[in-house]
């Protein structure tokens, strides 16, 4: 047996240097992370669990390894994770959204302790917006966990935990960070534990330059900006048994785009009672409130005039009640209830939607045998405007031995229809006059545009209009390995992905002016494959090395079926020629890359008080949309991006004790690229190159 | 002996022939296939007792002679001659001739080409009515035309009309007064060999034959590249005004057929396609 184990451990050394590698849980040298935290996550099960004993696959990203780095975003700090991209959006001059196992940020739920962050700008999360200044932790739980927090969670969970004070005496930093684009960042973070109190605050100022990919074009592809992020935060011991916590976020950002102006306002509250009648029991009760507005008014920047408003403010309000029960050690119920009522006024919608949810959840959390960990949990959410929605999950590790263990998960994820594809009824008049209605008005809308005589065609019969829209939804198998001994980490994870009824576009009606009516519908599915490396390792005392890999196919599966079929053609642009398209000439989901790979390096110098580490991010050849007219991503079409590494570079050193100097460069090698979409006769980039920055900060 | 003597005994000896024949001197045709084909198409003709060698024999189509492609005793192959004329096939041999049974009718050359760049402007749009006079194109001349009556497809923007039906109820739409109609078949455009079995949909009120909007008829709008581009494999099959067909690839909707257009300086609304058509009146093959 022993035999056994042995061969299987070199066969995963053999595995590992052949094909890379990820992230490394650095050693916890920083003051503040006393209780060790980095090794224990809440968001995979939302008790308190041992990182390393879950059963599911989990990314666990240190407030050490965000302060190495010296980033300030969290999109900056996720790029480097093994399985995790942020990406362009696909359409161009769109934001950047975070990608796990392949999925699309829209399918990705971010939450800021807990509770989600609103306001998606098509169905993207700007990840820039969160600073990370104040972060005890980030939390990756990849694959679906819609069982536990409902809607959205398909692709994954990020969870960001703020810090909690732990210092008797009032403590924190004050920093200032310059980077290239004019990019001045400075933050306070302080916070003080005085008896049953404790409390912190955060300020955060970012503005820049911004920067520009298309050099030969007019205007820049991100504007110059200023934001502001204001957390605070109150607990409260105020019992032996009861605890209270407050805590509060404010962000504000405005973009300069003379004459034109977009501002952007984020707003959270978070109340949160924990009382523990027994020892065995525990009880939250939560209120939150969060509210996302965007105001942008588009100017002629000739004669002034409105050419499009667009204003946003999305408004939830959620209370829920958990309660977690510990039979014994290891045995742990977790039940919880809650409800959602969502609002949204936008200008381009024709009423103020309101969403009404109510969900209710439970999990059991077990070991049947010492070796044996199993997670059985499901969550049945109700809802005002579609079907309700069941989402089951079951996780299992199993422990071959004290190094090696087996974990399997199956979970089901969805997520709602969004306020836009339900009630968006919007005409481009600056843009051709199309028209694209949500499902709760098409039928209204088209029976108004008959009426006015505007219908040159009906694709959808009359009577099939206004049907209700399902939700999204997918089944995430993982399975994986874990070994660890000594200084050694391997984890390799194989996933899969099913979606159905993705929500796609489709027309509705031509009318008279030519234009199109879209309307919405279930219909896509989707998948994503493929396999996570990792590997951690401390090869000497003061140095951490992680390397980690993605291996990924994600694919349309009815175009799948189609170029099978023979019923997709491609046609040579020089040559004018129409060929059939062969199986292996479809390339898959735009903006994946079939390889990613990361490796770290984090090294401490204690003698000189002084640190450095280099991180290298590489992702191969990705497509960016079809050009061919086919409707799909092929190796015909010219929209490539190469494959390219970025080589991010930070050294520190501590001076007087209080003092902290940091410099480094993000893409080192002043990486550009070449976006094929480019307009003739002039380039468009795919990053605006190097970044090199300095960050001084006092430790008080 | 006498002149009339050897005038019965010469004429004795060809009836004599006829009431024995000699192998290679008299035979009869069955069939001709196929009973019509344009200049070049092979034509197998069968029957009984055509003489083992091709020499001194003769194949007409309408008069003209046709080349011996193969010879059995029951079965000459043949292809229709470059300037046949419909009617008779004829085979004769050392005196003696035959007519096949029916006649045979010689079908003018399918038209197989390009038109590059036919203009296709429309005003309006950018939500406001669309309006402007249909480009109209005759598959029989192969050119645009202004006439009222003698055209088959009509081009504005992306819109094809045809001249079969009725007008949708968009402004400025010419007249239908053609049998014309048209259907969408998903192939390479080889492969489209026969409009035979195909039903063609006419312009109605509220919908062309050929559907407008992106990914639902001819083209697909990529909304990163704000281009028009023609979908591969969409191959467009016309009934023309007086009912002949044609089939039509659409290559590029913008000027000079650029190999990755660019919405902003490449010139849209104009055509660049290829088409098969077949003059003749109640044919269907396309290749």
């Amino acid at each position: 047996m022993s035999l056994n184990k042995n061969s299987r451990f070199y066969f995963f050394l053999l595995w590992v240097h052949l094909y890379g590698f990820s992230q490394v849980p650095l050693p916890a040298q920083d003051s503040i992370l006393t209780e060790n935290l980095d090794e224990v996550v809440v968001s995979a099960t939302r008790t308190l669990r041992q990182l390393s004993s879950l059963p599911l696959p989990v990314t666990l990203v240190s407030a050490q390894q965000i302060r190495r780095t010296g980033v300030t975003r969290l999109n900056e700090i996720l790029n480097e994770q093994t399985g995790i991209l942020v990406v362009p959006d696909a359409t161009i001059g769109g934001g950047e959204g975070v990608q796990i196992q392949g999925i699309a940020s829209d399918y990705v739920l971010v939450l800021i302790d807990g509770v989600p962050v609103v306001g998606r700008s098509s169905g993207n999360l700007d990840l820039s917006r969160l600073a990370v200044g104040n972060i005890a932790q980030v939390e990756i739980v990849k694959g679906p966990s819609s069982s536990l927090f409902g809607s959205e969670a398909l692709g994954g969970v990020i969870n960001i935990i703020t810090e909690d004070p732990k210092s008797e005496t009032i403590s924190g930093q004050l920093a200032h960070r310059a980077a290239s684009f004019n990019n001045q960042n400075t933050s306070l973070n302080l916070g003080q534990k005085a008896g049953p109190f404790s409390y912190g605050v955060f300020l955060d100022r970012l503005s820049t330059d911004g920067f520009d990919l298309a050099p030969g074009q007019e205007g820049q592809t991100v504007n110059p900006f200023v934001n502001y992020t204001l957390n605070g935060r109150v607990r409260w011991q105020a019992g032996e048994k009861l605890k209270l916590l407050a805590t509060g976020r404010y962000f504000s950002q405005e973009f300069d785009i003379s004459p034109s102006n977009s501002e952007e306002t984020d707003f959270n509250l978070l109340l949160r009672a924990e009382h523990d009648p027994s020892e065995r029991f525990n009880v939250q009760y939560e209120f939150y409130f969060t509210r996302y507005t965007t105001n942008e008014n588009a100017l002629d920047p000739l004669d002034e005039t409105l050419l499009l408003e667009n204003d946003f403010d999305q408004r939830l309000l959620r209370p829920e009640v958990r309660l977690s029960y510990s039979f014994t050690p290891g045995n742990t119920l977790t039940t919880g209830a809650g409800m959602n009522f969502e609002r949204l006024e936008r200008s381009l919608f024709s009423s103020s939607p309101r969403f009404d949810s109510q969900y209710i959840f439970a999990q059991y959390d077990f070991t049947p045998l010492r070796a044996l960990n199993l997670i059985l949990g499901a969550r049945f959410d109700h809802h005002s405007e579609y079907n309700s929605q069941f989402s089951p999950k079951a996780s299992a590790r199993y422990d071959l031995s004290r190094a090696l263990s087996l974990k399997a998960s199956v979970g089901s994820g969805f997520k709602a229809p969004d306020f836009r594809q339900l009630y968006l009824d919007f005409t481009n008049a600056s843009g051709g006059g199309y028209s694209v209605m949500g499902k709760e008005v098409e039928a209204a809308g088209i029976r108004q545009l008959l009426d006015a005589g505007q219908v040159a065609g009906l694709a959808v019969p009359l009577e099939d209009l206004g049907e209700r829209l399902d939700a999204e939804r997918s089944v995430g198998i993982n399975l994986g390995l874990r070994y660890q001994k000594g200084k050694w980490t391997t984890e390799l994870n194989f996933f899969r992905n099913d979606f159905r009824n993705l929500i796609d576009t489709r027309i509705l009606a031509t009318k008279t002016n030519g234009q199109g009516v879209f309307g919405y519908l279930n219909r896509e599915e989707v998948f994503t494959q493929g396999a996570e490396l990792d590997l951690r390792i401390a090869p000497l005392e003061n140095l951490s090395v992680s390397a980690g890999y993605q291996l990924l196919f994600a694919y349309d599966k009815e175009k799948q079926r189609e170029v099978e079929r023979g019923e997709v053609f491609v046609r040579d642009p020089e040559t004018l020629e129409t060929v059939r398209l062969g199986r292996p000439d479809y390339f898959g989901l735009e903006n994946r890359s079939r390889h990613s790979l990361n490796l770290k390096a984090f090294y401490e110098l204690p003698s000189l008080d002084a640190f450095a580490n280099l991180r290298v991010v590489y992702r191969s050849r990705f497509g960016l949309t079809d050009r061919n007219g086919n409707d799909l991503l092929d190796v015909f079409d010219d929209s490539f991006v190469k494959g390219y590494a970025l080589v991010n570079l930070a050294f520190g050193k501590t001076f007087f004790d209080h003092y902290e100097l940091q410099f480094g460069a993000n893409n080192l090698l002043d990486f550009k690229g070449n976006n094929p979409l480019a307009a003739q006769d002039s380039e468009l980039l795919v990053n605006p190159g190097i970044q090199l920055f300095a960050r001084v900060s006092f430790e008080f | 002996m006498s002149v009339l003597t050897a005038a019965f005994l010469l004429l004795t000896f060809v009836s004599c022939s006829d009431d024995d024949p000699a192998p290679g001197t008299e035979f009869s045709i069955a069939s001709v296939s196929p009973e019509s084909g344009t200049v070049g198409t092979e034509v197998v003709i069968t029957g009984t007792g055509f003489p083992e060698e091709a020499t001194g024999l003769q194949l007409t189509f309408g008069g003209v002679s046709a080349p011996i492609v193969s010879l059995t005793p029951t079965r000459i192959t043949t292809t229709v001659p470059s300037g046949a004329t419909s009617g008779e096939i004829r085979l004769s041999a050392d005196g003696f001739s035959v007519p096949a049974p029916g006649s045979f009718t010689v079908l003018s050359d399918l038209v197989s080409t390009t038109y590059s760049n036919l203009p296709a402007p429309q005003t309006g749009g950018q939500g406001e009515p669309v309006g402007g006079p249909f480009t109209r194109f005759s598959f029989e001349t192969g050119e645009i035309t202004e006439s009222e009556t003698e055209w088959d497809i009509a081009f504005r923007g992306t819109t094809i009309a045809v001249n079969g039906g009725v007008a949708t109820g968009t402004a400025d739409e010419p007249v239908r007064n053609g049998e014309a109609g048209a259907t969408l078949v998903s192939g390479l455009f080889d492969e489209v060999a026969s409009a035979a079995g195909l039903s063609f949909a006419q312009d109605a009120v509220g919908a062309f034959a050929i559907p407008s909007g992106s990914g639902a008829g001819w083209y697909n709008y990529n909304p990163a590249t704000f281009t028009i581009n023609p979908i591969p494999g969409a191959v467009l099959v016309f009934r023309t005004h007086d009912g002949k067909v044609a089939k039509v690839e659409i290559l590029s909707y913008y000027r000079d057929a650029p190999a990755q257009p660019n919405a902003f300086t490449d010139e849209a609304r104009v055509y660049t396609f290829r088409y098969v058509y077949n003059p003749n009146e109640g044919e269907t093959q396309l290749n």
